[in-house]
């Protein structure tokens, strides 16, 4: 035996068969072939949205090249569709909406910014809304979508696309791969967990009376956690920050296709529309501590026309350890958000990731784990503050819920990005962030920051010069997206069998 | 985009006034010139009767940047400043004495499935395949046999897999950088400060009173002055914070000599001594030479006859003795002073990041840059930026001490057995355990850094990923073989280093 086997982890055992389970089965099983992947189906928690949401981010596409999902496939099969970006509707003080995408905005004038010629020209009332400046946010609001180019000089190489997926389709996709690979499942529910001397995890025991050993375990059944709750109940709670604690789930036949999703805040929370063809999802997001769950039914109802709806609790924060011992939690059991910016699903896949990257001995020494811990804890606290940003810092100040949050404060790292932000445009950089850049000035334009100074490089330009630029910029952005197809003729296209091959 | 014009100046522009006229004073004088001609005028205040320290010879690859950014032929400033190319450090003695490894400016092989090349190498070692893992670095591979080519701008290619920068004589590259500032409106004014006076309301320094009786006023003052750090530490009292428990050596003393006939390394050598270590940096027209060392191990005066007796060529000068220490003022920008180079703080130059360090101290500063009064955010984001980078630097320096087996001196048992910061204590018990870098991005030595120190002064880790478990030792070594033949097929077809410099010298005389 060699060292290196002497030291690997032999078996694992994931608890949670959603699509978060299934997807860490998978991508566990496809980068250790020696290792011995069993799944154990337990009743699915309704409150584990990264099994249950649309959302993803543009990363799901190497998610996907890691487990061997094709995403032809999954758009054929109607599991998933393409999504360039969120409209988000009256979420700013001027009411004015804007838009989310996954791309550029504008591009750079010279050594200025471009977001910093922007602020500029929009203190001179010379500016059109930021958005008309992204070839991916003009196209997300004509509802189109292609590909992006590999051309550098195309005006659509400027962007990326993440997949809008329908939970139900692309969970039964998944399982029909893994169905395909060594993996051993099995029903049933956890009565209970044997530790070892050390404090880990020697077995399962389940309510059948089996007893499930494995070297590790990864808890991917939502935020009841049943393994790695059983080592720790810590729980950092992000109440303050992150309000919605309680969602409405339903879905409306009048979905068109389209690349872009809808955000809307209301008086009490924001509710979303995620269209999937035949039928599109929706939901609402409030706070139960403002908001009773008859009155949010209401708006619902009367603002996307929803009568029913499942009712669900969530409790936003994070485990502070997610990998504790020989356990690990992944997905809505390590982190819990609401469904803003569809995040949920993107975490789970960067844990998988990231455990595979740093997936230690079979010993687990705390060394390895502090590394997995330490750049996890650096992910969520910045998932945290850019979702905590559309909350307490988005000039929204109708309705009950805004009102209830207009005195909180701004945890310490978001504060110092505004800050840098509304002084000079500027945003400072931070490990492990999961939205780049671009995404971080959207949504800060979006909700109507603005730097108080005009930096000092876009000074340098001749004012006149710039707006007349930016306007052919934003002319040609919008010549270009009027020639891309209608989304449902591209996906048309897309998914005729090929005719030939070039 | 070109199509867009400079605008006419507005009035409010600040007054920069930037004390002290060394490599520091004029890189931040030609930077502010060129990037930010609009929000500033530039006037640098300067002592002729002051020295210059004028050590940092070697540089890391980030230069490069700075230079593109000034718009400076890079051809032509290397000819100016008798520059050659560097790939990296050879650290000798270091691990034990005998050792002798390239920390390379590039990366180590080829990634596999999303796994690092050095968890292959070491399941293979492991299982007893016998090779070096710094052969599988074109740089150290280049480096080895002196020949040098700028990397390739294909990202498939083995060749692009490594990074270079600059041996320069810094004494030359100071002028030159004036040269290019004045040209651009930086004003220059020689003279003696007798005198710094402080608003006494906000506490901001207001102006600069020189021994000819003229009143410098400025809005922000750039302090280069060296490590007398006149305005920053001098008169605002900003702390110093000593690090020289883990980094002991104070004093440095150096030697030029004539170039030896032959080829031209590119790169610097380190030897570690009795109390220390010693530089050599090969430049075109002569060697850089200069033994660091704690003076409480050993006397200025052996470690003079200790370099003397080292030295290969004929020495151009007498040996000269240079004094310092190790630490940082607690923040650098402090009112409406920043501090840049060694006025803010110091670190030996064993990986040669004095540059680097003003560089980076300039690049936040003009991101940072002041377009009224100072905000108090700005100075709080620019102090946090500059300690990331110390700190990250500090840990390194010391791993190059702190990892090895010498126990030949009261020098080396001390660093081999001192206390060093828990950070970096995690970090190598982390890459000794599994083999892992711990993981940033922003900041300077990113993994292939740490990894080559880790593994050239002999810390090689009990465990690896084990997704590199998955491939077949026969295959993974076959593949191992082919990727070391590629590289030194590559590097065989690269020009000898000083006849690329020579063309390059010949070129540049040709159109000027």
């Amino acid at each position: 035996m060699s060292l290196g086997e002497e030291r690997a982890i032999r078996s694992i055992v994931v608890v949670g068969a959603g699509i978060v389970g299934v997807s860490a089965a998978m991508s566990f099983i496809r980068a250790l072939p020696r290792v011995r992947v069993s799944i154990i189906e337990v009743p699915p928690d309704p409150a584990a949205l990264a099994d249950r949401l649309t959302g993803s981010l543009p990363a799901i596409g190497a998610f996907h090249a890691m487990v061997g999902v094709d995403e032809l496939d999954l758009v054929r099969g109607g599991a998933a569709t393409h999504h360039l970006g969120t409209r988000f509707e009256r979420w700013s003080a001027d009411g004015e909406p804007w838009y989310h995408a996954f791309g550029e905005y504008g591009t750079a004038g010279g050594r200025a910014a471009f977001h910093q010629l922007w602020a500029r020209a929009q203190r001179a009332k010379q500016a059109l809304p930021y958005y008309r400046y992204s070839m991916a946010a003009v196209l997300a609001e004509a509802g189109k979508f292609v590909h992006p180019s590999d051309e550098l000089n195309s005006p659509f190489s400027s962007f990326n696309y993440a997949l809008r997926i329908d939970p139900d389709r692309y969970h039964a996709e998944l399982v029909a791969r893994a169905q395909t690979l060594p993996l051993s499942h099995m029903q049933a529910e956890i009565g209970g967990v044997q530790r070892t001397e050390n404090g880990g995890v020697s077995a399962l025991l389940l309510k059948d009376g089996h007893r499930v050993e494995a070297d590790l375990f990864i808890d991917c059944a939502g935020p009841s956690a049943p393994v790695a709750s059983a080592l720790s109940e810590r729980f950092e709670d992000w109440g303050e920050s992150l309000p919605c604690d309680r969602l409405l789930l339903g879905s409306s036949k009048a979905g068109q296709f389209s690349s872009s999703d809808l955000a809307a805040a209301t008086s009490v929370g924001w509710r979303w529309a995620s269209p999937l063809g035949g039928r599109q999802m929706v939901g609402l997001a409030y706070a139960s501590s403002v908001t009773g769950e008859a009155r949010a039914r209401r708006v619902l109802a009367s603002e996307a026309g929803v009568e029913e709806a499942e009712a669900v609790a969530i409790r936003t924060g994070r485990r502070p350890e997610p990998w504790t011992h020989n356990v690990l939690a992944v997905g809505d059991a390590a982190i819990a958000v609401d469904a803003l910016q569809g995040v949920n699903l993107h975490l789970a896949q960067s844990a998988i990731r990231r455990a595979l990257e740093l997936l230690p001995g079979r010993d687990c020494h705390p060394l390895e784990l502090r590394e997995y811990n330490r750049r996890t804890k650096q992910e969520t606290r910045r998932v945290r503050d850019f979702l905590a940003l559309h909350y307490l810092r988005s000039g929204r100040s109708k309705g009950e819920l805004w009102q209830a949050l207009a005195a909180r404060s701004l945890p310490n790292s978001l504060a110092h990005s505004v800050e840098q932000f509304e002084a000079r445009g500027r945003l400072p950089f931070y490990e492990e962030e999961s939205f780049d850049k671009q995404s971080w000035l959207a949504v800060l334009i979006g909700i109507g920051l603005l730097p108080r100074q005009v930096d000092p490089i876009a000074a340098a330009l001749r004012e006149d010069e710039a707006a007349a630029w930016m306007q052919r910029m934003a002319d040609g952005i919008t010549q270009e997206a009027a020639r891309v197809p209608p989304y449902r003729d591209y996906l048309g296209r897309m998914l005729q069998p090929p005719t030939r091959r070039g | 985009m070109s199509e867009l014009n400079t605008a006419e100046a507005p009035g409010n522009k600040q007054r920069v006034v930037i004390l002290g006229g060394g490599t520091a004073g004029w890189m931040t004088a030609a930077a502010l010139v060129r990037l930010l001609p609009h929000a500033c005028t530039v006037r640098l205040v300067e002592s002729a009767e002051i020295g210059i320290v004028g050590v940092g010879e070697a540089t890391l690859p980030h230069l490069r940047a700075f230079v593109e950014s000034l718009g400076i032929d890079e051809a032509d400033f290397m000819r100016a400043t008798h520059a050659t190319f560097k790939l990296g450090i050879d650290f000798r003695d270091f691990g034990k004495i005998g050792d002798s490894y390239i920390h390379p400016f590039g990366d180590f092989g080829r990634e596999l499935n999303g796994v690092d090349f050095h968890h292959y190498w070491l399941r293979m070692r492991a299982a007893g395949r016998q090779d070096d893992l710094f052969d599988y670095s074109v740089a150290n591979v280049m480096a080895a046999s002196k020949r040098f080519a700028p990397p390739s701008t294909d990202p498939g290619s083995l060749l692009s897999a490594y990074g270079y920068a600059y041996q320069f004589d810094a004494t030359l590259f100071g002028p030159y950088l004036r040269a290019y500032a004045e040209k651009r409106g930086a004003r220059r004014t020689e003279g003696k400060v007798v005198n710094v006076e402080v608003n006494p309301e906000t506490g901001d320094l207001a102006a600069l009173r020189m021994e000819s009786g003229e009143r410098v006023e400025g809005d922000l003052f750039v302090d280069c002055s060296g490590f007398i750090s006149l305005l920053l530490g001098r008169t605002l009292g900003e702390e110093w914070e000593d690090w020289s428990h883990w980094l002991p050596c104070d004093r440095a003393v150096a030697l030029p000599c004539t170039s030896p006939p032959g080829p031209i390394e590119p790169y610097t050598r380190a030897t570690a001594m009795e109390a220390g270590w010693r530089w050599r940096i090969p430049l075109q027209h002569r060697v850089g030479n200069g033994y660091v060392y704690s003076s409480s191990h050993i006397s200025d005066d052996a470690a003079a006859d200790a370099l003397v007796a080292s030295v290969e060529g004929r020495p151009m000068a007498d040996p000269r003795v240079l004094k310092f220490r190790a630490g940082r003022r607690r923040r650098s920008w402090v009112k409406n002073v920043v501090a840049v180079g060694l006025a803010s703080g110091f670190l030996e130059p064993l990986e040669s990041t004095s540059i680097y360090l003003v560089q980076a101290a300039i690049t936040q500063l003009v991101e940072l840059f002041p377009s009224g009064r100072v905000e108090e955010a700005d100075r709080r984001e620019y102090n946090r930026l500059v300690d990331l980078e110390y700190d990250r630097i500090r840990d390194f320096l010391i791993l190059h001490y702190h990892a090895t087996t010498r126990d030949d001196s009261s020098f080396w048992n001390h660093v081999r057995t001192m206390e060093v910061p828990d950070s970096l204590a995690e970090k190598m018990e982390l890459f000794r355990h599994a083999g892992r870098v711990a993981k940033y991005t922003q900041g300077l030595f990113l993994q292939p850094s740490w990894i080559a120190v880790y593994v050239g002064q002999g810390i090689v880790p009990h465990g690896w990923d084990q997704r590199a478990e998955a491939a077949r030792p026969d295959r993974l070594g076959a593949a191992m073989d082919s990727l070391r033949r590629e590289i030194q097929q590559a590097v065989a077809s690269l020009p000898d280093h000083r006849e690329f410099i020579a063309r390059r010298n010949a070129a540049v005389s040709e159109t000027s």
